[in-house]
């Protein structure tokens, strides 16, 4: 069922300055997206794995800032269109989406990309109807398709001045009945009960299952091409998740749109991914199609997780938890290792520079960042257990020195 | 810029931590000053400004170059350093046998003796405004600390009990906020009148400043006035406080086993509503200074020696001293500024959750 | 929110309203009585008998009980009776009435000089943050709020009136609506246009400054930015920091990422966020404007209900002092409401809770 590449992303990076210092939030992180694929997006709270779906759609906020990689979007006629003045940024049907500016970058958000979040609660303004909200997003797209190249469209004429006048007037307002009667059929469309009355409802008269689904309705407004979903069924209760994912599964199904599930739970992910990515701070770990990953896990790391959920078919086992937490990505305390290794039960001397990726199995598919997946555990070259907590033993005396002059 | 890094000092830390335990501040709150103060450079300005003003307010007598009362009207009007001021002499002669007049263009110059310049009746400006600072100061701290009590007392009460006394509470502050302050304070002190209490100066008592004030005058009924118009805030604040903190499960137990209201209000209510009692205290000085200064400028004040009642006088000599009216002031901003600096540092700090209340003229 | 709820929401506000200002006559009653001195000793001559201070006293009616007098009172006031001023023989309403328009003008001038101000340059500060602007928006708040505003008219006419002589130093020309009219029934575009062709600039100015609505505006400008500015500093900081608030709140980022337009996820989603909890303070603090209005009147002679209330004060002259603190008390109840109604209106949870 996967078709051809529809995004891919190589080498993005994303930082956060601080006045802690500045945090590699996302580092080096590279995967593809196909044509009516779900690609998940799996790892602990603190791993990067929202940053890197902000960073898609340049969202990111300052402090924060994309620093470096490649967004690479397959659309012929965007690609037609900047060809002329971002000749660097096209390559054949792809376009950089890093390299062309913000302007067209908003301008794919959407049409060609749509996003939904976490707690519904807090994504959508409390003081307005949730049905004008929906509207919003489908009257922007219906104003862009209008005039696309119009010097207005940045801000579709709409000003401090018609925000003075909408709110004396309340008759004069951005949308348009058009939108409005659409919007309540997107809330038809995600299984909202009596669309047309609730469309007239704040968002603290939804519930909080409803409000997700008011917000994928709001995701398809510009019929995108790429959903990216964040944790969409984290604050939801579980007979609620079930609802929301298989309205996801439905969706996609009809209108076969690509969907990036970001989630830290690895029931949601097995239940609907077709290839999967695993995020350990800031990097992908381990990545292939969802039965190479979830069945022959490479990286130790991959393995703790799936050892920690458990197993219904076979209980038996302990469960098994990862010692340890994530790091805090502070680009100065990070040292150019294998940063699970701290955490890793079969960390080796050579876990102490860098690992590249490595090819599993010879699966073109599957690859892992860890030595593991090159050749088998050494015993002899493993570290002390508690070798991060006191490093300096047994270390270098010029490192124990300068660590004592800071 | 100021160096107050010595407030970060081993000493100075031992009395901020004897201080916590005074108001009852945890660790952490103590912590979260300390970095915001650190990083901030306008919180260490506020502080600077304030601990001057509290200096000069402390030892005026000992500061001021002059008595702030004496009169030398020989002197009068004299501009500040580095300014002059144009006076036109008339005088009258006999020429030829008819009476000429003839205007005559001097110049007054400043003089070393009065940095600041004199005012209409030859006062020291200077020496004014020093003491002004005790006025300021002393009816500010002294009216918050009545608002404070009166307020905070009344808020706790409606809050921890509520029920009818919370709504009598409510009502009477709904009405007493449909008096704006200064209006109120105008009426009362111009109806009750201006009384005051002469207080003798220590340091004239101990013959170390000879040539000052024998006494201060403590503007009573203002300081009174201005802590009674502005208990409401209080009020508004340690009610909500305790409403939030009644509701809470220690609560709960300390009255499941039979401890009496006033030691739950006393020992755990009280305590917990402290942090934005005392960032509401901070703006609230600042207010009640701004009040007095309006009060004594429209003539309702027991003292001669305040910021206001000296902007009066130099009203009246604008277009020739424009130092008398501007002066007293600039010591009023001064001020105010940095106990708003210092109030912007705590809310920062301690992040009680409450808006800009209170407010000046 | 539907409009019913709306509705019954505005009632339930209207009907405290009428309660507060119960409250407020009611205070104003009994000051007479908890103040020292007795009126008659400051409407009666030094050397006037006993029997002439108890004629004077029954004849204002001070002689009957406490609650005949209150309730006697109250009956008036539903007549819009306040009673006759002691000192200058008329009634006590058509004083303070005749004394309000120029207080409301004045009010209101401060206020359209400081929303049209400060929301802009709290908009501004919080979306240019750690920008010069953001900056000068900040020295300037913190600078507004701290100055007091007697001060601060003072030296607007220091430098102003007394230095340049841009503007009179004191006094109310016409009101608003008489130079209006004046202007209106005066103005002659063919003089403009003509003294305009043939470049004479002065006379241009000369004729333009004698009309009535330039003179109104010549009066009121520094009155309006005396009492404007702590406001404009307030709802400044109110503004950037509510901004700054609601920028970083979920809901904006969901707006960026459905693509709309950055001005309108400012101004129709944060800005119209940030406008509720600030009108709620501007609402709690306009004790201060009309407070502030007292004090400004002095300072220029402004012939408005400040002036009146402190001179009535100091000749003990009750009827007025009631009547113009109850047309205070009530004004700020009224208008109070109305900005609830209004922030019911921009913020629905309001009625909700």
């Amino acid at each position: 069922m996967a078709g051809r590449d529809l995004l891919r992303v190589e080498g993005l990076s994303t930082r956060f300055f601080t006045e802690e210092g500045q945090i590699n939030a996302v580092e080096d992180v590279s995967f593809t997206l196909r044509e009516g694929e779900v690609f998940g997006i799996v790892g602990e709270s603190g791993s990067g794995k929202s940053v890197t779906a902000l960073s898609l759609v340049d969202l990111v906020e300052s402090p924060g800032r994309v620093t470096a990689g490649e967004v690479r979007y397959r659309d012929a006629d965007l690609a037609a269109s900047v060809r002329d003045r971002h000749p660097d940024a096209v390559d054949g049907e792809f376009v950089d989406l890093r390299r062309v500016p913000e302007r067209v970058r908003r301008s794919l958000r959407g049409p060609s990309f749509s996003m939904i979040f976490q707690d519904p609660m807090s994504s959508f303004n409390p003081s307005v109807t949730v049905g004008e909200q929906i509207a919003e997003a489908v009257e922007v797209q219906r104003r862009a398709s209008a005039n696309p190249r119009s010097t207005r469209s940045r801000t579709q004429g709409y000003g401090l001045g018609r925000l003075l006048a909408d709110t004396v007037l309340p008759t004069r307002s951005y949308v348009s009945g058009e939108s409005r009667e659409r919007a309540v059929e997107l809330l038809e469309q995600v299984g909202i009960p009596d669309p047309a009355d609730r469309a007239d409802e704040y968002p603290h008269q939804f519930s909080g299952g409803m409000l997700q689904r008011a917000m994928v309705a709001q995701a398809l407004a510009g019929e995108p091409d790429v959903l990216v979903a964040d944790e969409p069924t984290t604050a939801l209760d579980v007979t609620i998740q079930a609802q929301i994912l298989n309205l996801l599964d439905d969706l996609q199904a009809e209108a076969g749109m690509s969907i990036l599930l970001i989630t830290h739970n690895l029931g949601v992910i097995a239940r609907t991914c077709d290839r999967v990515g695993v995020m350990y701070a800031g990097e992908v770990v381990e990545r292939g199609s969802l039965t190479a990953v979830f069945d022959n896990p490479v990286h130790p790391y991959t393995q703790g997780l799936l050892g920690s959920i458990p197993d219904l078919a076979d209980p038996a086992p302990r469960l098994q938890p990862i010692e340890g937490s994530v790091p805090d990505l502070v680009d100065a305390e990070m040292d150019d290792r294998c940063y699970f290794a701290d955490r890793c039960p079969k960390a080796m001397t050579e876990c102490l520079d860098k690992p590249p990726e490595f090819a599993v199995d010879g699966d073109d598919e599957h690859a892992a960042m860890c030595v593991l997946a090159d050749h088998d555990f050494i015993e002899s070259e493993a570290l002390r257990p508690d070798y991060f907590e006191s490093p300096l033993e047994g270390a270098d005396v010029d490192a124990a020195e300068s660590e004592t002059d800071d | 810029m100021v160096d107050l890094d010595w407030l970060l000092h081993p000493v100075a830390s031992g009395a901020l931590s004897r201080l916590r335990e005074a108001l009852r501040l945890s660790p952490r709150t103590v912590r979260n000053l300390r970095t915001e103060f650190r990083r901030s450079a306008l919180a260490k300005l506020g502080v600077g400004l304030i601990v001057c003003a509290l200096l000069v307010a402390a030892f005026a007598p000992a500061l001021a170059p002059h008595n702030p009362t004496n009169q030398n009207l020989n002197d009068n009007q004299l501009p500040p350093l580095g300014f002059d001021r144009q006076t036109t002499n008339t005088t009258s002669k006999m020429v030829n046998g008819s009476i000429e007049i003839v205007n005559e263009t001097s110049w007054v110059n400043s003089t070393g003796e009065h940095p600041l310049g004199t005012d209409s009746l030859g006062r020291d400006m200077l020496s004014r405004t020093i003491y002004g600072a005790r006025t300021s100061l002393i009816v500010g701290v002294i009216g918050t600390g009545i608002a404070a009590l009166f307020g905070v007392t009344v808020g706790l009460l409606a809050g921890y009990y509520s029920g009818r006394i919370d709504d009598a509470l409510m009502r009477s502050a709904d009405v007493m906020l449909a008096f704006p302050s200064l209006v109120l304070a105008v009426a009362l002190v111009g109806l009750i009148g201006t009384a005051s209490v002469r207080v003798p100066d220590p340091f004239v008592r101990a013959g170390l400043t000879p040539n000052m004030p024998e006494t201060f005058t403590l503007p009573g009924t203002v300081i009174i006035v201005v802590g009674l118009v502005n208990w409401v805030w209080f009020a508004r604040v340690a009610r909500s406080e305790a409403l939030s903190v009644r509701s809470e499960e220690y609560i709960k137990a300390a009255r499941a086993v039979g401890a009496s209201d006033r030691h739950i209000v006393t020992r755990h209510v009280l305590p917990n509503s402290i942090t934005p009692i005392i960032v509401l205290a901070t703006i609230q000085v600042a207010a009640i200074i701004l009040l007095e200064s309006a009060l004594a400028f429209l003539g309702f004040s027991g003292t001669t020696l305040s910021w206001g009642f000296d902007i009066a006088q130099g009203r009246q000599y604008l277009s020739s001293s424009w130092w008398i009216a501007t002066i007293p002031g600039v010591a009023i901003v001064l001020t105010v500024v940095g106990i708003n600096l210092v109030g912007d540092w705590l809310r920062d700090a301690l992040d009680p959750g409450i808006e800009g209340e209170g407010g000046g003229p | 929110m539907t409009t019913v709820s709306l509705g019954r929401f505005l009632l339930k506000r209207a009907v405290q309203g009428v309660f507060v200002i119960w409250g407020v006559v009611t205070v104003v009653f009994l000051l007479r009585f908890i103040t020292p001195g007795d009126p008659v000793t400051f409407i009666a001559p030094l050397d006037a008998s006993q029997e002439l201070r108890r004629r004077i006293a029954a004849e204002l009616g001070l002689n009957r009980p406490i609650y005949v007098q209150y309730l006697d009172y109250l009956a008036g006031l539903l007549q819009g009776d306040m009673g006759y001023s002691y000192i200058s023989n008329t009634e006590a309403s058509a004083r303070v009435f005749a004394r309000l328009p120029a207080t409301v003008e004045l009010a209101v001038a401060a206020t359209v000089v400081a929303v049209a101000l400060s929301i802009p340059l709290g908009v501004v500060s919080a979306t240019r943050r750690h920008e010069p602007v953001d900056y000068g928006a900040t020295l300037f708040s913190l600078v507004g709020i701290s100055t007091p505003n007697f001060w601060l008219g003072i030296m607007l006419v220091l430098l102003l009136a007394v230095q340049f002589g841009l503007f009179p130093t004191s006094q109310r020309g016409t009101g608003f609506l008489p130079a209006v009219a004046g202007t209106v029934g005066q103005f002659d575009p063919g003089l403009v246009v003509r003294l305009a062709v043939e470049l004479r600039g002065e006379a241009l100015l000369a004729y333009l400054g004698k009309l009535p609505l330039v003179t109104w505006l010549a009066h009121i400008t520094l009155p309006a930015v005396t009492l404007g500015t702590y406001f404009t500093a307030l709802i400044t900081r109110l503004t950037r920091s509510g901004m700054l608030d609601e920028l970083g709140k979920s809901y904006i980022r969901a707006s960026r990422a459905k693509g709309l337009p950055e001005s309108l996820v400012r101004y129709k989603h944060a800005l119209r966020n940030t406008l509720a909890p600030v009108i709620t303070v501007v609402g709690l603090q306009l004790g201060t404007l009309i407070g502030g209005a007292v004090i400004t009147e002095a300072v220029f002679a402004w012939p408005g209900l400040g002036t009146e209330l402190i001179r009535a004060i100091n000749l003990r002259d009750w009827p007025l002092i009631q009547g113009s603190l109850i047309v205070i008390g009530a004004g700020f109840v009224v208008v109070n409401t109305l900005v609830d109604a209004l922030q019911a209106y921009l913020d629905p949870r309001v009625v909700a809770d």
